[in-house]
């Protein structure tokens, strides 16, 4: 395991998960200080989907230990009623940014951002739509409130999924892909969301991608997955000035190397 | 998931507590108003054709005056009751399926479970509640239209007295009749909406859009072939 941080977020410890003959995750352990950017890079279909849904326990790995602010998600059976209520508490200690928005279809923009905020607070009414307008200007969409998620275009969607992920000010967000699918401009837009939201919030980041210029920007950690192993792990600083033949080749963005094209 | 870990599942979520009152108006509202042109086209046209066929049959032996009695027989204890299920069901339960192999496919179920709701709970417990709820009505309504589309045709289109068909109908369908009808709408409801539940809710993002129609089809058809086993089985209990 990793040497310990102080205040680590997530701990992973020796996590493997396996999907009938295919090895989706190696052995993987690494820690997440809190308050910290961490960018998992890696080609798809390496696993990254895999390790971020493990963090919420979305998906039991088969082996090894995830703890979340030292609480073990890992331990907790989905199918017992009790461990359900205690994984669902753990759970709203994270909000997440899917690679699509999920955002609910049958609900505007505005519904959707005060979702969290209806089903996990008692505020008022006036408290919830003043949130609800403060954290769609943060994101950069004050008057989409009554839009419906169909009516957006795919960086609005993203936005506007951000501002329902930190509307109840979680600890962690988790973001899956986030400039995939995004032009330039788009992508860049979303990174300086991130800082931003990192700076004033104080929020972990875990963000999940395979955009180097993404990782050089936004992250204070940076990892590598490839075939379900880390590579390489810590601080992005050392990272990017890594001789490791991985991510040498993947931030040269070479096609000669370890890394093949599957 | 496996269908009897879901039952389980679906059935701890349904009677853990009141739904969530917006989720289960919006789908007792679809699926009771949205399915009434529907239901009532069926079976104004079903009540009558009931009336046409029993008569030229029933006329051959001189029987024509126990019109009544076998409308009120055949279309308030079996007809109508699975033609509601069956047609209301196709309707009810490919909307169900859909929108939620929808949201599975497009994450939402997943972003449920990240904000800590269980999903149970917030999307399959409203919905059980609202057609085991709504079919019955439905059922009643049913009864209801395609007696008088039966006694329309009967009086009207083939001369039958209106106050021997009325007095056949109130001396063949007693209280139990009307309850049994409603009984079975709320087993079809209960069991469509399941179904199709089912079927929508363990649809996966790999399926992509095709996941949608493979739900959407298998709902329609088990929770058809369902009903009409189950009513059997029920006619056979009640009748036998």
């Amino acid at each position: 395991m990793p040497t310990a941080d102080p205040a680590p977020a997530i701990v992973l410890d020796h996590v493997s998960k396996s999907f009938g003959s295919q090895c989706v995750l190696k052995e993987v352990s690494l820690v997440v200080p809190k308050g910290k950017i961490m960018v998992m890079l890696g080609p798809s279909g390496t696993g990254k989907s895999v390790l971020i849904r493990c963090l919420v326990g979305l998906i039991k790995p088969d082996s090894g230990r995830i703890f979340v602010f030292g609480d073990e998600i890992t331990s907790l059976d989905e199918t017992s009623a009790r461990d359900r209520d205690r994984l669902f508490a753990l759970r709203r200690r994270f909000g997440m940014l899917f690679q699509d928005g999920a955002l609910f279809d049958d609900m505007t923009v505005g519904e959707n951002v005060a979702f969290p905020m209806r089903q996990h607070t008692k505020w008022s009414e006036t408290k919830i739509r003043e949130s609800v307008t403060d954290n769609l200007k943060r994101v950069g969409l004050p008057g989409a409130a009554d839009k419906m998620p169909s009516e957006l275009s795919g960086g609005m969607r993203k936005r506007a999924a951000f501002a329902r992920a930190i509307a109840l000010r979680p600890d962690i967000v988790l973001c899956d892909e986030p400039s995939s699918g995004l032009d330039p401009v788009m992508s860049a837009t979303l990174d300086d969301l991130i800082l931003e939201l990192h700076k004033t919030l104080g929020m972990t980041f875990v963000v999940i991608s395979h955009d180097t210029a993404e990782a050089r920007k936004i992250a204070d950690y940076i990892g590598l997955l490839y075939r379900g192993s880390l590579q390489v792990y810590g601080p992005s600083a050392e990272i990017l000035k890594s001789k490791q033949e991985h991510i040498s080749q993947f931030l040269a963005r070479e096609t000669r190397g370890p890394i093949e094209v599957l | 998931m496996r269908f009897d870990r879901f039952v389980r599942h679906a059935l701890r979520a349904q009677f853990q507590g009141l739904p969530p009152r917006d989720e289960f108006m919006r789908h007792a509202i679809d699926a009771g108003v949205g399915s009434i042109a529907l239901l009532t086209l069926l079976t104004v046209f079903s009540g009558m054709n009931l009336a046409v066929q029993a008569f030229g049959t029933f006329s051959r032996f001189g029987g024509q005056e126990m019109l009544g009695l076998f409308c009120g027989v055949g279309g308030i204890r079996e007809l109508y009751p699975v033609m509601a299920a069956i047609v209301c069901g196709a309707r009810i339960g490919a909307t169900l399926a859909a929108s939620l192999a929808n949201m599975q496919i497009s994450e939402q179920v997943e972003a449920l479970e990240v904000m800590g709701i269980d999903p149970m709970r917030r999307l399959i417990a409203p919905r059980l509640w609202a057609v085991t709820l709504m079919l019955p009505l439905l059922c009643a309504y049913a009864d209801a239209v395609g007696i008088v589309s039966s006694y329309v045709a009967s009086v009207y289109q083939l001369g039958i007295n209106g106050g021997v068909f009325i007095s056949q109908v109130r001396d063949i369908v007693k209280f139990e009749d009307l309850a049994a009808g409603v009984l079975k709408g709320v087993i079809f409801g209960w069991l469509v909406a399941l179904v199709a539940c089912y079927h929508g809710y363990r649809a996966a993002k790999r399926d992509g859009a095709e996941g949608v129609g493979i739900a959407t089809n298998r709902a329609i058809v088990h929770a058809a072939v369902l009903c009409i086993v189950i009513n059997m089985l029920l006619s056979a209990l009640m009748y036998t």
